[in-house]
């Protein structure tokens, strides 16, 4: 059912301003929130496979020189779009459930910006229109701006601000980007840009072509969160809602990838493209594990650590083989899946403690021993430990560098799992099982139900990923195959 | 014993960096770990220049080693230069913007 491809926009995108309009019928708006974001990840797996075109306009062949145009906008649905969209869908109900179940009187604007941050990524991951994509993208900024200000945590709004002034910088720039692109090749479609590229139709070392992957790049720093933007990306994730939290790092996992294969499919000829990825891979990596590792609010120490893990996503990206394209999505979804649970997991520590302050901490073991497990659980797949999703990812990667001939990369990647380890040692100790501090107050408060249950299903995920990573790698190589 | 007391200074100078409130002996044993992983994993990053010229790599490994270990605490310092003030991140996205876009105009096609 190739119809249903554009549904997965249109639906969470419809359901956003529905409930935006009639969000003073609480009820009504819950259950209908509720129904919405079940269909969002049942939608991708019904899908059939293939594309769609936007207004009917089916691609033109030029007879002259044999070329293919594509006039409407497109959207290609794969086995790569319908894993993480599944995911994201998958995330984004989890995350809705908690919500309702946590507060009687919901927020229509609330709900508006969790259904549109999904709409944004899913397009964003779907079209083959640079420009389009460009659109979704700010979308998305918006989206995460009002999640983050939406919250009821101090100085969010003041973090909010700040990342919306930092994307007035990373937007305008890419949107040049983009422009230039336009001039060179006449066409806002991927795929056209792109066999104009290889073709030979575009210099790629003429100046305004350089200058175009100069801008688009940056504005994919922003997106992603990499340095120079890591530190505004990880104090946005400490400022949102724990549930909110969640969902924010898989709209900027989703966003990464999203850019990144678009920029890969239009400057792969150019080495300079991988090298930089490359370098600010490392930047993150270093930066983002060194930084958590100084963190005594355990929201900012995690903001970091997701940081940090998306360098390996772009470290995969950056090497350009088969294996390590696959390897560094493979590690995408499984950042999406293992952050989203340390955010709701220490969100819950939050939630029943009102403290995030390690320092001010311990003992919570003996008072939340299914939350303290799970954590455990999450924070060795993060740190790569076998035999769960994190170790599959992360043993791909480290194979895939030393036989890209870079074995100082896979020493690196092995050392960042290591301190990632470390960090989440140290906060596990002085949280769970280190002795109580007197003046920590714990009656009357517990940890949501739904919590525990989301916690639970996302852990499930994560083992069967770690135990069966064919079910979700063969089908990204065979996507991988079909870009490089 | 310069060594030793140069590392002792470093953790008395880790004490600014959780202040205000107490220091654990965690958060120590975290900072200096932090220390450690930053000054190895910038050694080791800078020996990828191999593939550009051996000598090269030889050299700035060499003297990145030494300014790194002669500067610690280092952890402080970046912990300063990372903190949430929007004046230093406008300042660094607008430097890494300048870089990216000399680095790739004038050296795109040399790469």
């Amino acid at each position: 059912m190739n119809e249903l491809i554009p549904l997965m926009v249109i639906v969470p995108l419809m359901a956003a301003l529905l409930i935006s309009a009639f969000s003073k019928f609480n009820r009504i708006t819950k259950i209908f929130a509720f129904v919405v974001a079940l269909c969002l990840p049942l939608i991708p797996i019904l899908s059939n496979y293939g594309l769609h075109y936007f207004g009917g306009y089916e691609p033109m062949l030029d007879n002259v020189t044999g070329v293919m145009f594509h006039p409407a906008i497109t959207y290609s649905f794969t086995f790569l779009q319908q894993v993480f969209i599944g995911a994201v869908g998958l995330l984004t109900f989890l995350v809705i459930f908690i919500y309702l179940t946590k507060y009687k009187e919901v927020s229509g604007p609330y709900l508006f910006l969790l259904f549109l941050g999904t709409a944004a990524v899913t397009a964003m991951i779907l079209t083959d229109d640079i420009f389009h994509m460009f659109v979704f993208f700010e979308i998305l900024a918006l989206a995460q701006v009002g999640i983050v200000a939406a919250s009821s945590i101090d100085y969010s709004y003041e973090m909010a601000l700040k990342y919306m002034i930092l994307g007035s910088i990373g937007s305008p720039m890419m949107l040049l980007g983009i422009g230039f692109l336009l001039a060179l090749t006449g066409s806002v479609n991927i795929t056209d840009i792109a066999s104009a590229v290889h073709m030979g139709l575009i210099d790629a070392t003429s100046p305004v072509f350089l200058l175009s992957l100069a801008l688009i790049f940056f504005g994919w720093l922003y997106a992603s969160g990499l340095p120079p933007f890591h530190t505004i990306k990880s104090g946005i994730y400490s400022k949102a809602e724990p549930h909110g939290a969640a969902l924010l790092q898989s709209f900027t996992v989703m966003a990464m990838i999203s850019i990144v294969l678009i920029m890969f499919r239009i400057y792969s000829s150019l080495p300079i493209f991988e090298v930089l990825i490359v370098f600010f891979s490392i930047l993150a990596m270093i930066l983002g594990v060194s930084l958590a590792l100084t963190q005594t609010d355990f929201r900012r120490m995690i903001g970091f650590l997701a940081v940090g893990e998306l360098g390996f996503i772009g470290l995969g990206i950056g090497l350009g083989t088969n294996f390590s394209l696959t390897a560094g999505l493979f590690q995408a979804l499984n950042e999406i899946l293992i952050t989203a649970l340390l955010f709701i997991g220490f969100g819950a520590i939050v939630n029943a403690t009102n403290e995030v302050d390690t320092r001010k901490l311990g003992g919570l073991l003996a008072y939340h021993p299914k939350v303290s497990i799970m954590l455990l659980i999450g924070g060795l797949a993060m740190a790569g430990v076998p035999p769960l999703n994190g170790f599959q990812s992360k043993l791909m990667l480290v194979q895939a560098s030393l036989s890209c001939g870079f074995p100082e990369l896979s020493i690196l990647a092995i050392m960042v799992s290591i301190a990632t380890f470390v960090v989440f040692v140290k906060t596990y100790y002085t949280i769970f099982l280190k002795p109580k501090p007197n003046d920590l107050e714990l009656e009357n408060r517990d940890v949501p139900r739904s919590m525990v249950l989301v916690m639970g299903i996302l852990l499930i995920i994560i083992v069967i990923l770690g135990i069966f990573p064919d079910m979700v790698t063969n089908g990204i190589s065979s996507f991988v195959g079909g870009i490089l | 014993m310069k060594l030793y007391d140069q590392i002792f200074g470093v953790v008395k100078q880790f004490k600014k960096l959780f202040s205000p409130g107490p220091v654990t002996n965690a958060d120590v044993s975290g900072s200096i770990t932090a220390e450690i992983f930053l000054i190895v994993s910038m050694v080791l990053a800078v020996i990828l220049l191999r593939h550009i010229s051996p000598l090269l790599a030889g050299l700035v490994t060499l003297i990145l080693a030494i300014v790194l270990i002669s500067n610690i605490p280092l952890i402080p310092k970046f912990k300063i230069e990372q903190e949430d003030s929007l004046e230093k991140m406008l300042f660094y996205a607008i430097v890494v913007l300048a870089l990216i876009v000399t680095f790739i105009y004038w050296g795109g096609s040399l790469v």
